[in-house]
């Protein structure tokens, strides 16, 4: 079979096989959060008042710092501690210490691999929202960037549903919708949030 | 000293590398001309796997440390084949 014909030629190429499920599950559930903090951030930012969408900018990037420090430590450490109690039970089976083997640096690299991916997830699920905020006061009114972001975000979600459609063999189209339309139950609880 | 031709090994090892690659890695020792690796028993967590390495002058230290990186242990050497041959194991009245 020619490399042409490989459905996964660019999945591999780009390294994605290299992902196991668990940094996927991760990405995904972190982007979800911060997708969805996204949209509760600047709808409420515009409904509070904010004076530009730079405001709003910053608001969202203290978020994406908090979330993706959040996924990033909380998985290093939560990995950490599965690679070593994993990695013991192995030991007490095989009577002998497996540091500095293959075994330990693979498990190390798959907690690289998931802190990452887990601190990405958020990153791209918060930032891209925000970018319609850039063209506030030259492009569109400080309402037109809000509906935007808002679209962006529930954008990102449907991406999120239709790739993990993809690799479960669903419809990628429904599992799209039914991730976005988290987005906007989001928006519009934060319309109707008292105050 | 006489080269070591072939040399069978019993080696206690983790799931994972798999014994495909735990395998190829071992084939690919300049040393080794070929591999064969059979499954004696696989338990919860290890796996005891026969290795039988062949070759024209094997290094037993090479073999010993690529076992040991991936995680391996070599229970037993159980079989030795030095010299300017292979001699296989002759049958005897006893058996």
């Amino acid at each position: 079979m020619g490399a042409e014909s490989d459905p996964n030629s660019l999945l591999d190429r780009l390294g994605m096989d290299k992902i196991g499920p668990i940094a996927r599950r991760y990405f995904v559930s972190n982007g979800f959060d911060g997708a969805l903090t996204g949209v509760g951030v600047t709808v409420g930012a515009y409904l509070t008042g904010v004076p530009d969408g730079f405001a709003v900018i910053k608001i969202g990037l203290g978020g994406a710092v908090g979330l993706t420090t959040s996924g990033v430590w909380s998985v290093w450490e939560i990995e950490r501690a599965e690679m070593r109690a994993e990695l013991h039970d192995i030991e007490d089976a095989m009577l002998t210490d497996l540091s500095e083997t293959q075994i330990e640096r693979e498990k190390t690299s798959t907690q690289v691999t998931n802190a990452l991916m887990s601190g990405l997830g958020p990153l791209f699920g918060l930032v891209l929202p925000l970018t319609p905020f850039l063209f506030e006061d030259t492009a569109l009114s400080l309402l037109q960037a809000t509906i935007l972001s808002v679209a962006v975000a529930v954008g990102v979600l449907f991406v999120f549903g239709a790739y993990m459609a993809s690799i479960s063999r669903q419809r990628w189209y429904i599992a799209g919708i039914r991730m976005g339309l988290a987005g906007i139950v989001v928006a519009i609880i934060s319309i109707f949030l008292p105050g | 000293m006489a080269p070591l031709r072939r040399l069978v090994v019993d080696v206690l090892k983790p799931h994972e590398p798999p014994t495909l690659t735990f395998t190829q890695q071992i084939a690919e020792t300049e040393s080794v001309a070929g591999v064969n690796a059979t499954l004696i028993e696989l338990d919860k967590e290890v796996q005891n796997v026969k290795f039988t390495i062949e070759g024209e002058s094997i290094d037993y230290d090479v073999i010993e440390e690529i076992i040991e990186d991936a995680g391996g242990t070599i229970h037993s050497v159980d079989q030795v084949v030095c010299g300017e041959y292979i001699v296989e194991d002759s049958p005897t009245p006893q058996d």
